[in-house]
């Protein structure tokens, strides 16, 4: 029962109460108090009871919002098409690459080995050989038009998760911490960084730098910029 | 000392492929006589029943990383003198200081070719 209500009840029954034949006029006066008090109290208890009414107004609005906005990101779709797409493709990729570097080895390798003493069967081995490895550079348009796919599947999860975020208000520096997966802590223990992109110079002076302060942040290296550190 | 060009190499790798680079690398060069193992582990087994006069190997393997076999490498009293070159991707400063902290005697970034094999396994071995 709504608290206004319990209130209102309580008003009637101190009213019943007063109505009657009451000759005690230290009751009278207690009553009349009660009185008083249940009136201030109905007030007190209908302004909490909107209140309340309104939080669950506000709470069943963004459980919509949040419902509409979790349809708009197509969850399945992601998880059942893009996904599972993009790493189809990427295990072509792998498969591509594995194919064409075997033929690509084992036609330079043949070259390698060939019995050059008579000229005429070597050449056209040789020639035969180099044009199997031409052909099989082929796999760099399709691996790079597969990759192209997974890029774009990828801009597309983002794009939304990203639009997700910012609709739900979803702050990154208020968001807690999540805890170190086991092979996020064997990565860092192990030092598993992986290949660098672009991979930038580092004179002997940033060298020396980090090697003076061994703490400091450090740049990747390049082959010159270790050999120094075998000098 | 001169280098004995027979002298059995460890390549450890967990791409075949890179493998078979280094080992038409290594025949290019002059050595022959190479084995193979595809991550640590497995080198580690594979240098407890063999002597070996150098090892290649990558950085990034499971379940034994090539940081984790020079580390194992270096503690044991029977293979701790075995030369000892990484060949990884792994470039950045962190991972060599690392490695030369646990007692590597060369470091080379991938993609490499047979001139700088070459060269690093002169400053390791002496020339050849």
């Amino acid at each position: 029962m709504p608290a206004a209500n319990v209130a209102a009840q309580v008003r009637t029954s101190l009213a019943t109460l007063k109505a009657s034949d009451l000759q005690d006029a230290q009751i009278m006066e207690v009553l009349k108090l009660a009185h008083q008090l249940t009136d201030t109290m109905k007030l007190f208890f209908s302004s909490l009871d909107q209140s309340i009414c309104q939080e669950f107004n506000y709470i069943a609005e963004y459980i919509s919002k949040t419902r509409d906005e979790i349809a708009a990101l197509r969850p399945n779709d992601i998880k059942t098409e893009r996904i599972p797409s993009a790493g189809a493709e990427l295990d072509a990729v792998v498969a591509d690459t594995e194919k064409a570097t075997e033929v690509i080895m084992s036609a330079a390798e043949s070259v390698l080995c060939d019995d050059e003493t008579d000229y005429d069967t070597y050449r056209a081995n040789v020639e035969a050989k180099m044009m199997e490895i031409i052909e099989s550079c082929s796999f760099q348009d399709l691996a790079g038009q597969r990759v192209s796919k997974v890029v774009n599947s990828l801009r597309h999860v983002e794009s939304r998760v990203a639009r997700f975020a910012e609709v739900m208000g979803v702050r990154e520096d208020v968001m807690p911490k999540t805890e170190e997966t086991e092979e996020e802590k064997r990565n860092r223990e192990q030092l598993l960084n992986g290949p660098a992109i672009g991979g930038p110079e580092t004179s002997q002076d940033d060298i020396d730098a980090m090697f003076a302060d061994a703490g400091e942040a450090a740049p990747d290296l390049d082959q010159n910029s270790i050999d120094n550190l075998f000098d | 000392m001169a280098v004995e060009m027979t002298m059995p190499i460890l390549v450890v790798d967990d791409y075949k492929t890179m493998i078979r680079i280094i080992r038409n690398l290594l025949k290019q060069i002059g050595f022959e006589n190479v084995d193979d193992a595809a991550d640590g582990q497995e080198a580690y087994e594979k240098m407890q029943k063999n002597k070996y006069g150098l090892v290649i190997s990558d950085w990034n393997m499971e379940p034994m990383t090539g940081y984790e076999l020079l580390q194992k490498v270096r503690a044991d009293e029977s293979m701790k003198s075995t030369p000892f070159i990484m060949v990884t991707a792994e470039s950045k400063t962190e991972n060599v200081v690392a490695a030369k902290k646990a007692g590597v005697n060369n470091y080379i970034v991938k993609p490499f070719n047979a001139g700088t094999l070459k060269a690093k396994m002169t400053a390791v071995l002496g020339d050849f």
